[in-house]
């Protein structure tokens, strides 16, 4: 009995570790180009989200923002809103956390 | 780690932070009275508004000394450069509201965009009018608000560039921080560190983790910035900088076999080993882009993808219309090796004379249309004999920036094991040099012990 409880117990584990993995890798990629029609920042200041409006679909889409460089430019409104914002997240669980965030204007 | 550099360090963590906790001494009369734009400034400073006037910052070009097939009489630089990174420059590609795209979408720009002035008072203009338009706080506060730096029409149609000239700006400003020279510098060829591929961030460059800003090392004397020797970077305050100075010496290693490398290989070659940004463009196909503007079609990396390419530099530059790169050799006594991002860039060339044309980027950005920018630009500059061809130039730009930390610096092997960093054949080494150069008893015992150690 002892066995067969050892046996389900190490299955458990076995499944219970082999949905951590898939919830890790389903985290997508996601990349798109829109326009910031608002800024939150945290009270903290160590995050932030942004609402960009997907310049191809018109989607509002929230964006959580946690890199430092991306917070300054918040902060003294290099990125306002209104910028229209070249990005790439993850998508997981509902929410969107930034790996890229940049203007796309340049000189 | 010397102690020279030690003390150096130590000194610019006491300034950095006597620097934040002491205000500007005109803070109080500044709150008092407002702040009127540079007439506030040379109250105290009189004179630094005419002063910098004549710099590279305002003028976007120097005369040029050091690089072949130019007039050594005429001034080059941002303002009137072609080639195929920024195949604009500030005249044919002035700041300008594009017209219309197929959404009815217009924006401003222009590659006079980030010039310190309001663009009324524009690249090289000069007298009383000029120095009052200079964007001072751009550079010197702490507390610029971006936002109101934009371009807007006037009543009169012309476009200008507005500025922070609020008083809690003025009320805050010191030596330019690292943030106040890449609002600019990072957003250069099309977009955040698209040109040159460095970032100044503490995780990218071992300076600035060590709490050192661009003018620690640029230091500069009357609004003149020492600059390196990037082969496509012309325009100079006629000051030049090196590693080996203040900071660091001509021997700065413990090793006597590092040291020995410094008199042929340049300090850059082993610090600065990746950069990234934009490796190649096609100005002749013009991609578009979700919102209905178009732009260039660019290849690029992240900012650490890209690996240089080394050659000797002798400081002095080849340029033709197919190739802008450095000249040098192992043989001419002048020469170091040095690390370079080569970009190549497709663009228009004159058929008829056999020189790059530049682009006014107004109308492709609206429709695509690359001809019409050529075509554009052509009409701004006279040019009516022209038949554009398309064809690619090969551009080499210097890696001087993103210092990593020593640990991760090029190290024996990287460069002498055969299948090395360096390509000694392509260096100028013949057959049994290269042999004798990638041979490891060269630095198998260094490396063993220092494996050792390590373990």
């Amino acid at each position: 009995m002892k066995k067969i409880i050892s046996i389900i117990m190490v299955m458990a584990l076995m499944l219970i570790s082999s949905l951590t993995v898939v919830k890790t890798a389903s985290a997508e990629e996601m990349k798109m180009t829109g326009t910031i029609t608002k800024i939150a920042l945290a009270a903290d200041g160590k995050s932030a989200t942004a609402v960009l409006k997907d310049s191809k679909t018109e989607a509002l889409v929230t964006i959580t923002i946690t890199d430092d460089l991306t917070l300054d430019k918040f902060k003294d409104k290099r990125i306002v809103e209104g910028d229209e914002i070249r990005t790439k997240y993850d998508a997981e669980g509902g929410k969107n956390t930034s790996k890229m965030f940049k203007k796309t204007a340049g000189c | 780690m010397s102690r020279r550099i030690t003390a150096i360090m130590l000194g610019c963590l006491v300034l950095a932070t006597f620097a934040q906790a002491k205000d500007h001494p005109g803070k109080a009369q500044i709150l008092k009275d407002g702040y009127q734009g540079p007439k506030t400034c040379e109250k105290c400073h009189h004179g630094k508004a005419k002063e910098f006037l004549g710099t590279v910052h305002w003028k976007h070009a120097s005369k040029v000394d050091h690089v072949d097939n130019i007039n050594p009489n005429e001034e080059y630089g941002m303002k009137n450069r072609i080639y195929t990174m920024c195949n604009g420059n500030d005249i044919v590609n002035n700041l300008k509201e594009v017209p219309p795209n197929a959404l009815g979408k217009t924006k401003f720009t222009g590659c006079n965009t980030c010039h310190p002035g309001d663009h009324t008072s524009d690249v090289g203009s000069t007298g009383p009018e000029a120095e009052q338009a200079i964007d001072c706080l751009i550079c010197h506060s702490s507390k610029y608000d971006f936002s109101k730096r934009k371009p807007v029409k006037d009543n009169n149609g012309k476009v200008v560039m507005t500025q922070d000239r609020s008083t809690e700006a003025a009320a805050n400003i010191g030596r330019p921080t690292i943030k106040n020279c890449m609002v600019c510098h990072e957003a250069a060829g099309g977009g955040a560190m698209i040109k040159r591929g460095f970032s100044m961030s503490k995780e990218a460059e071992v300076h600035v983790s060590k709490g050192i800003i661009c003018v620690d090392c640029h230091q500069v004397k009357n609004h003149k910035f020492p600059t390196g020797r990037d082969p496509n970077n012309w325009a100079h305050d006629g000051i030049y900088m090196t590693c080996a100075g203040e900071c660091h010496s001509e021997t700065p290693h413990k090793d006597a076999d590092y040291n020995r490398h410094t008199a042929k290989i340049a300090c850059q070659t082993c610090h600065i080993p990746k950069t990234g940004g934009a490796f190649s463009k096609d100005f002749t196909k013009w991609e578009k882009q979700s919102n209905g503007f178009y732009e260039p079609s660019t290849l690029k990396r992240e900012v650490n993808e890209t690996s240089p390419v080394y050659a000797w530099y002798n400081l002095t530059v080849s340029n033709t219309p197919q190739f802008i790169g450095p000249k040098g050799s192992r043989t001419d006594g002048k020469s170091k090796i040095y690390p370079f991002k080569i970009f190549q860039g497709k663009a228009y060339f004159n058929k008829k004379n056999g020189q790059l044309l530049s682009m006014d980027f107004a109308p492709p950005i609206a429709n695509g249309d690359s001809l019409a920018g050529v075509a554009s630009a052509a009409k701004i500059l006279g040019i009516k004999d022209y038949e554009p061809v398309p064809g690619w130039q090969t551009i080499y730009f210097g890696s001087n920036h993103q210092v990593t930390p020593k640990n991760k610096a090029l190290s024996c092997a990287n460069c002498h094991a055969v299948n090395g960093v360096l390509n000694f054949k392509e260096l100028g080494y013949g057959s049994k040099e290269v042999d004798k150069l990638t041979n490891p008893e060269l630095y198998f015992e260094k490396l063993l012990k220092q494996q050792q150690e390590n373990e």
